[in-house]
């Protein structure tokens, strides 16, 4: 454990005690308590000083009526402090230290011998005596006892500040249970929504899976037919020497390679682990680029009509989940068509006013199946609710579109009618930012003419001649490494290179996103794209800024990409 | 006015202090040998009345002593503004005797007054032993022992009174 992390829980530790409080409100009662006693001393000391005074104004008053004796003279300077409460008892002692005069309210009578001495304090009682002198000359002595203040109007006195700090550290102690509990709830609200988020997670990749799932029988099916294609089509090459009908099977093999590789890449792109991240789309454009996915991965009894509105807003959402979301409604609405059945993917905008205070985009989804019975409407989004038969299908499908719908600040309806059929309509709010435009420059610089060079590092020898093949196709000149330190020799001896173009997985110390980095850290302004196959990998390559090409790729894709490297 | 009176007490004391009185002493005498001292702390001399700051203070009888050893025992070990106080008795008063406290009873008062008249000596004397008056005359009133100040030929020989022990004379002649 690191000495932060450990700082770290000894405050979660404190904060969440209220043992802090509670000594804090015992240092406030403590130092409150202190302040009182230091108060009390205080209030004792004047009332010292003060009584002291008295007594030598007394002694200065009786030192002519002392050293003559004048006792009505005495009577009158005592009967004067007699008007005072304070003073409790009031002697007059000559030179000598005898009681010449005095009053005494307490039970205990004047004292008959005075010894002059620092005041001193008895019980409630201050005892302060003061000589008699005049110039030097010793004529007496007086005594004064006074009463400190009484025990109850002192309380009475600290009553209301006593009030006010137990007040302040009741308070302080409660808050800080309080706090302490609070603080505790929270690291646990923390933690639970952590591991709630980390579920939600892991249920948008169950909720992908399953929507895979029900992908992957019509697509192996696709598959199938398109390996039937290829296989025959290159066996039907054999046997022919027709020109005509050799290119016809070629292109027929061409084709089906390609619907091969594109389903693949959908899949591929479909199944990527991959957070939330929302984009800017236009949604005919990305149903219309799923409508393969979509067309293979339901039955050929089932047909599917698009209705896309012209200038449709744009909207804020992430596209692999809203693909996920149509193709889910599409399987529901497969499934709700045993018999077959028309499918109608449409999308219109809507704008404020009625039922939303804001412009929406709305998708719709119309089968022509059998309907939900509306005792099942309120179930349908609920996480597992399936009314499908054990096997073919989880109950995550529907969810996936409401939590999908939610999170992207719109709303979801259903509208069905048993027998007739149901309609998904899928709200979306307009986006205020615009479409990132595709460049235009890209079919130009395909056909450039290009005089550059590409060192190519692939460690396959069929996949390097084949893309040597498509450089040549395109224009440019190439020479090939099999290893990235055979590459890297190259650069060094063999240049200079426009462009370094680099499968991603290598055999050897260095693979191809370090071949890259290296070639760049060599010469800066290299232009390097790399190659692969793994959407992992892609992801890597993609964070460090690289130019990718995903395999498999067309030669058109390889233009653009080199193209668009180069003139950077 | 203040009322002076005589208390047991103040004689105790002063028979206490000064130890065995020889012959019958009137108790008058007591009182007024102890107030003769006592004068001390209330007056002002002017600064050429002493020689030194700790010079004595003295307490001079002249004529016929009324007091006693019993004044010489009373004052032992006083001092008033760091004189100590001594008590002598003169024979004769000339000018130029180093007197603060001058007590003159008897026939010759008058001549004995007249020869300090200009000398910062206090000067006391008492009204039922002689004619002329000091600074300060004892009188008795109603049995008890008081004094009338002569504040005026006080101030004739530089000699300041406090207020307080004018407050407590009979009469005062400003």
């Amino acid at each position: 454990m690191t000495p932060r992390r450990a700082l770290r829980r000894l405050m979660t530790a404190i904060a969440e005690t209220p043992a802090i409080g509670i000594a804090i409100a015992g240092l406030l009662l403590v130092a409150s308590l202190e302040l009182a006693y230091h108060n009390e001393g205080q209030a004792r000391a004047d009332k010292i000083r003060s009584v002291t005074v008295q007594a030598r104004i007394l002694a200065a008053s009786l030192a002519g009526p002392l050293a003559f004796n004048d006792q009505t003279a005495i009577h009158e300077y005592l009967d004067a402090l007699r008007a005072s409460p304070e003073f409790n008892a009031v002697g007059a002692y000559d030179e000598n230290g005898r009681l010449v005069d005095g009053f005494s309210r307490l039970s205990e009578p004047l004292p008959e011998r005075n010894q002059v001495a620092e005041p001193i304090v008895q019980g409630d009682e201050i005892i302060v005596t003061s000589p008699v002198t005049q110039n030097g000359a010793s004529l007496g002595s007086v005594y004064i006892g006074a009463a400190t203040e009484r025990w109850s109007r002192r309380a009475t006195r600290y009553l209301g500040i006593a009030i006010v700090v137990v007040m302040a550290c009741l308070l302080v102690a409660v808050l800080t249970a309080f706090y302490a509990s609070v603080s505790a709830a929270n690291r646990r609200l923390q933690a639970e929504i952590a591991s709630r988020e980390e579920a939600e997670e892991a249920l948008r990749q169950a909720q992908k899976m399953e929507a895979m799932g029900q992908l992957t029988g019509g697509v192996a099916h696709d598959f199938n037919n398109l390996l039937m294609v290829a296989s025959s089509g290159m066996e039907l090459l054999d046997r022919t020497t027709d020109p005509v009908r050799r290119e016809r099977l070629k292109d027929g093999i061409r084709q089906a390679i390609e619907r091969g590789a594109k389903l693949t890449q959908q899949l591929l792109t479909f199944a990527r682990r991959s957070p939330l991240s929302p984009e800017v789309v236009e949604v005919g454009e990305r149903i219309q680029a799923l409508r393969d996915l979509l067309e293979r991965s339901l039955r050929e009894d089932v047909k599917v009509e698009f209705e896309f509105a012209t200038g449709l807003w744009p909207i804020e959402v992430d596209p692999s989940q809203f693909d996920v979301a149509v193709l889910n409604i599409a399987i529901n609405a497969r499934d709700a068509m045993p018999e077959g059945g028309r499918i109608k993917i449409a999308a219109h905008n809507y704008p404020a006013g009625g039922s939303t205070t804001r412009d929406m985009v709305r998708v719709s989804i119309r089968d022509s199946g059998a309907g939900i019975a509306p005792e099942l409407m309120e179930k349908v989004f609920e996480p597992f609710f399936t009314t499908k038969s054990v096997g073919s299908g989880t109950g995550l499908g529907l969810s996936q579109v409401y939590g999908f719908v939610r999170s992207s600040g719109g709303v979801v309806k259903i509208e069905s009618v048993v027998g007739q059929g149901t309609t998904v309509f899928l709200f979306f709010p307009r986006s205020s930012q615009t479409l990132p435009r595709a460049d235009v420059q890209a079919d130009r610089l395909r056909h450039a003419e290009h005089d550059a060079t590409v060192l190519v590092a692939e460690d396959d020898e069929h996949v390097a001649e084949l893309v040597a093949e498509m450089l040549r196709e395109l224009g440019y000149k190439s020479r090939r490494g099999a290893t990235a330190a055979e590459t890297l020799r190259l650069l060094e001896e063999t240049g200079p290179f426009d462009l370094v173009l680099s499968d991603m997985i290598m055999p050897g110390k260095m693979n191809g996103l370090e071949l890259a980095q290296e070639v760049v850290r060599r010469e800066p302004g290299m232009p390097v794209v790399l190659m692969t196959g793994y959407s992992e990998a892609a992801a890597s390559a993609a964070a460090e800024g690289f130019p990718l090409l995903v395999k498999p790729y067309t030669i058109e894709a390889m233009g653009e990409v080199l193209g668009h490297a180069l003139h950077q | 006015m203040a009322h002076i009176g005589l208390s047991v007490a103040l004689l105790a004391s002063l028979a206490a202090t000064g130890g065995p009185v020889r012959g019958p002493q009137p108790i008058e005498y007591a009182v007024k040998a102890s107030y003769l001292y006592k004068f001390a702390p209330f007056v002002q001399w002017p600064s050429a009345a002493f020689d030194t700051p700790t010079a004595p203070l003295s307490i001079c009888i002249a004529g016929s002593d009324p007091f006693g050893p019993a004044l010489s025992e009373a004052v032992r070990g006083q001092r008033v503004n760091g004189h100590p106080i001594v008590v002598r008795r003169v024979e004769a008063v000339r000018p130029g005797l180093t007197c603060q406290i001058l007590y003159v009873g008897g026939e010759d008062t008058g001549a004995a007054l007249q020869a300090v008249a200009h000398e910062p000596v206090l000067t006391v004397t008492d009204h039922m032993r002689s004619g002329a008056g000091g600074m300060i005359q004892f009188v008795m009133v109603a049995g008890h022992v008081r004094f009338s100040i002569d504040q005026a030929a006080a101030q004739g020989s530089g000699i300041a009174i406090s207020s307080k022990l004018l407050g407590l004379a009979v009469s005062v002649t400003r």
